[in-house]
């Protein structure tokens, strides 16, 4: 398509000199409708301006309150740590994705009709990228903290992808508006510089300066918005996926699912071609685009929602059945919490007026009208945001531990930032096509000429050698380049990082111990005698017990122990287990001799054993002796390393490397039109006049007709 | 480069020629390449970053080389619950010495029912996991791991994301959703050891870090007056608790047969539960 684009510019000249075509009827149109937001507003323009500004400024109040007296406000707790805001952050971001189908997909298919819509739809998109975004503000808890995004990220996280992902399509939006921006401004200020008022005027000189549309300047544009709008498509996929696995990747039931990414994916889809329909339609009356915008248009973006609601309908199906069937406990309270029981009512709700209904609207044919399909998206916009609330905070407030459910209790803040936020989309988009032309005129004015010369080409089909301009060989080419760069961001937050703990223990050679301490004892009463032998890490303990006049003392249970500082002074006694004696009076214990006795010198040095006896009724001797340990066992085994966790560091340069060649390219596209508008421009003035000037000759000696139809329009 | 007039000169249109360019702009080389070279320029410029995020994230016992010195300590908990009768002087303890809002359990007692309905306590403090959940999706790395193997979080760097709440599969955390109870002891700078809560993040049970150190017992170790909770050290194989019977950490668990909430999840927790409750099955504790 994008070479569709440019090809028609050259092809412009011959089109226009023919005799028995029109002079862009709809691009003379489209020139008149986009200068209609600049005139001066009316009452109800003001009016709904000052209304929502009241509401998003509620939204702000609110916003307030709960910097003061914290999230709580919210009604959040522990059992509802997620709910609304993140719900309303995916909507959002979710919805600009429809700016990116209209205008990137339909462009790289070819589809002309488009042409209208393209910068509405573009519009949207930044607009609700921005306000989905600003949305992450009120959902985390200590927002001037944001920063630690950049300074200290955790490059295992979801979140930090998401934020990278976010700042890189919004920055792939903003570019992919702003770009067809130049044509157009320049066309409105050669032609009508004088119903641009000054400050826009300014503006739009300063955006197009150098712009004359000459044919090496629309191949440039051509080729960067082609590139762009490539990358715009597996951008907002990458979007989607990684807010989705910021739920997927946690163990929660219902969240830890692999259905999740594509679905949220296809969910972006539905709800921003059904916010597209709105706007379009919101804007279309209130600035008479009828001309421009037909029914046609609306049935075509219905028939994409339908598409893309029968596609939703099934990835909810198919989300649902195996965790209802397999029915693991988790997952079967969360799912029965779902389709029966507290959430049941909104989930149906969504169901049959989210999914259906507009899919029926789509269907009959005498609703398949302007009207139909703005009450159609009217459903769908707010279900697919209750869709989301509900796979929020069903299983946010799900107990994995005693399989309960705790209670998200809504309150004014939430809602009226909410509010603010929806309000914040017709504001901004109102504010923003105040400045910015409405209609992209150069592309309607394109693919007018295209079909003209379609209409010429089939005139003339046996003549000429090559007469269709439309190029779908290379429009296919440039959609094998968008599937195949799709695969950029490959499971960002599937793996984590791991490196086991690996002790290093020395070995050392075997060394006697030390001398047993006799403990003096009168002679009638027992005293036991306490030996402590160490080799190589092994230890065993001798005890002798005698009695009377050291007599052995055989069949008695000998305790032994050792003694532990480690949970502060005086030493704490560990028991290690009992010997008995023998006919001699020596009990024995090998420390790590058997299971009963798994106990092990773990560290080096000197340690005491103790020994004692107590016979029935009377006071325990004991004896202790100090044994130097020369080989230390660690008594802790590691667990082993995960299997896929040295994966993540490479994942992580590949996915750096990716991020920044997408951030590269696209400063290179705008990079790109800059020079070729400042190179054409100068050298228009031989090099020597203010660029300004330059432009203004470069102009006046520009051969394109266009400009010359444009001036006498004038 | 050409004169400009040579393309302001091209009004003939040539639109094959123009096409084809445009063709092969977009060729598959030429895109590949342009690609390419801005990834081979992103990888060098984004090394030094991951490598600076990571060393400034990334705990020092997960990036332990084998070559390392192995930790001294190991902390682990155990949980014997035969002896508990759910009275919860443990989260009593807990919240008193941590400034906690009751609804704030950083150990809590959950009263469980086996599969004939009788009942049994079970206290749950952090389990302290070998392979944490919470660490790996803090967007901030805010939670650390440290060599000893204690969990905890750094309260002066954490944004709220919640994200640790979604990924901990105990349901070990809390957040401050309002302000903090003012203290109930003398001010001290917060640190992962010794939290101090303020509003916006989110705390946890740190097995009273700031204790173990000097050989002193966590609060709620100590505070058990049923002996339920024992502190051990997985390195010195030793377990203490709060009554002060002392035993090999190995043996007891070995003797016992303990086992681990969630084994299944892979996260290997540290904190070993002694199962049976004293009843049989059906009984009410």
């Amino acid at each position: 398509m994008t070479a569709q684009a440019l090809s028609t510019h050259a092809l412009s000249a011959p089109a226009l000199t023919t005799p028995a075509s029109e002079p862009n009827a709809m691009a003379t149109l489209a020139r008149e409708a986009s200068l209609r937001s600049f005139g001066k507003p009316s009452r109800l323009w003001w009016l709904t301006i000052v209304l929502l500004s009241l509401v998003v400024l509620a939204g702000i109040a609110a916003w307030v309150v709960q910097l003061q007296n914290g999230m709580g406000a919210a009604g959040y707790n522990d059992h509802a740590f997620w709910a609304i805001y993140i719900a309303d952050v995916i909507t959002f971001i979710g919805v600009s994705y429809g700016g990116a189908v209209v205008s990137a997909i339909l462009r790289l298919t070819g589809a002309t009709w488009r042409a209208p819509l393209t910068r509405l739809a573009e519009g949207t998109a930044v607009v609700t990228v921005l306000i989905g975004a600003a949305l992450i503000i009120p959902h985390i808890g200590n927002p001037i903290r944001l920063y630690e995004l950049v300074t200290r990220p955790n490059l295992s996280a979801p979140v930090f992808w998401d934020f990278v992902a976010v700042m890189t399509y919004t920055f792939g939006s903003i570019v992919f508006f702003a770009l067809p921006l130049v044509p157009d401004m320049a066309i409105l200020h050669k032609g009508h510089k004088k119903r641009l008022g000054t400050r826009r005027a300014r503006l739009y000189a300063a955006v197009s300066r150098g712009w004359v549309g000459a044919p090496r300047q629309r191949r440039v544009m051509a080729g960067a918005l082609g590139l762009v709008s490539i990358m715009i498509i597996p951008l907002a996929v990458s979007v989607h996926s990684v807010l989705s696995w910021a739920f997927s990747s946690t163990g929660r039931p219902w969240w830890h699912e692999s259905i999740w990414a594509p679905q949220f994916v296809v969910a972006a889809l539905y709800s921003g071609v059904a916010l597209v329909i709105l706007v379009v339609a919101g804007f279309r009356r209130g600035y008479h685009l009828q001309g421009l915008i037909h029914e046609r248009h609306f049935v075509r973006l219905g028939f994409i929602l339908a598409t893309f609601s029968a596609t939703y309908l099934y990835l909810t199906f198919a989300d649902l059945l195996p965790g209802s069937y397999v029915a693991d406990p988790a997952t079967a309270s969360v799912f029965t919490d779902l389709l029966v029981g507290r959430l049941a009512l909104w989930f149906w709700m969504f169901a049959v007026v989210g999914g259906l209904l507009p899919l029926l609207l789509v269907a009959l044919p005498w609703t398949r009208n302007v009207w139909g399909m703005v009450t159609a998206s009217i459903l769908v916009v707010p279900m697919m945001w209750l869709k989301r609330f509900l796979m929020v905070v069903g299983p946010s407030t799900y107990d994995t531990v005693t399989g309960t459910f705790g209670t998200y209790h809504f309150t004014w803040v939430p809602i009226a930032i909410t509010l603010a936020a929806a309000a914040a989309i017709p504001l901004l988009l109102m504010l923003l096509f105040r400045v910015v032309p409405l209609l992209s005129i150069d592309e309607i004015d394109e693919i007018e000429q295209i079909e003209q010369m379609q209409e010429i080409g089939q005139k003339a089909d046996a003549a000429g050698p090559h007469t269709g301009p439309g190029l779908p060989g290379t429009s296919n080419d440039t959609l094998v380049g968008a599937t195949s760069k799709s695969h950029r961001v490959a499971g960002a937050t599937g793996v984590l990082l791991l490196v086991a703990l690996m002790g290093m223990f020395g070995v050392g050679s075997a060394a006697h111990a030390s001398a047993a301490v006799p403990r003096s004892g009168t002679a009638s009463t027992p005293a036991v005698t306490i030996t402590g032998l160490e080799a190589g890490g092994s230890v065993q303990l001798t005890a002798t017990l005698t009695h009377g006049h050291r007599l052995p003392l055989p069949n008695a249970a000998v305790a032994f122990g050792f003694l532990s500082t480690e949970f502060g002074t005086p030493a704490r006694l560990v028991r290690l287990g009992s010997a008995t004696t023998d006919q001699t009076g020596i009990a024995r214990l090998t420390l790590g001799g058997d299971a009963d006795h798994l106990y092990q010198p773990t560290a080096k040095g000197p340690q005491i054993f103790v020994a004692s006896y107590a016979a029935a009724g009377e006071q325990p001797v004991t004896s202790s002796t100090t044994v130097t340990v020369t080989v230390a066992k660690s008594a802790y085994h590691p667990a082993p390393a995960k299997p896929l966790a040295s994966v993540g560091d490479v994942l992580v340069i590949a996915l750096f490397a990716i991020v920044a060649a997408i951030w590269l390219t696209l400063i290179t596209q705008i990079w790109r039109v800059r020079r070729v508008c400042r190179g054409v421009g100068s050298a228009g003035s031989g090099g020597t006049g203010t660029s300004s000037r330059s432009w203004v000759k470069a102009l006046g000696r520009s051969p394109q007709p266009s400009e010359e139809g444009l001036n006498a329009q004038t | 480069m050409k004169p400009h007039t040579t393309d302001l000169e091209v009004p003939a249109g040539l639109p094959l020629e123009v096409a084809q360019e445009v063709k092969k702009f977009l060729s598959r080389r030429n895109l590949l390449a342009t690609v390419g070279v801005a990834a081979a320029a992103g990888a060098l410029t984004m090394v030094s970053y991951r490598d600076d995020a990571q060393a400034a994230t990334t705990p020092k016992a997960m990036t332990a080389s084998k070559g390392a010195k192995a930790a001294e300590h190991a902390w682990c908990m155990v949980i014997d619950l035969r002896h508990c009768d759910g009275c919860e002087v443990c989260t009593q303890s807990c919240q008193q010495r941590h400034g906690l809002r009751e609804e704030q359990t950083w150990i809590k007692v959950f009263g469980m029912t086996d599969s004939a309905g009788g009942t049994y306590h079970m206290p749950r403090p952090c389990m302290m996991c070998e392979d944490p959940p919470c660490v790996y999706v803090c967007p901030v790395g805010a939670n650390i791991r440290t060599d000893e193997g204690l969990v905890l979080v750094d309260d002066n760097a954490c944004v709220g994301s919640r994200a640790c709440m979604a990924a901990c599969p105990y349901e070990a955390r809390y957040f401050n959703w309002t302000d903090p109870l003012p203290l109930n002891r003398m001010p001290m700078p917060a640190t992962p050891q010794m939290p101090v809560p303020q509003k916006g993040t989110v705390g946890k049970c740190v097995f009273c870090a700031d204790r173990l150190p000097q050989g002193e017992l966590p609060a709620c170790v100590a505070g058990c007056p049923m002996g339920v909770l024992y502190i051990g050290d997985l390195v010195t194989d030793v377990a203490v608790n709060g009554p002060g019977n002392t035993v090999v950490l190995s043996q007891f668990l070995r003797d016992n047969d303990a086992v681990r909430f969630k084994e299944e999840l892979g996260t290997n927790p540290r904190v070993y539960y002694i199962l049976g409750h004293g009843q049989n099955i059906g009984d009410q504790a």
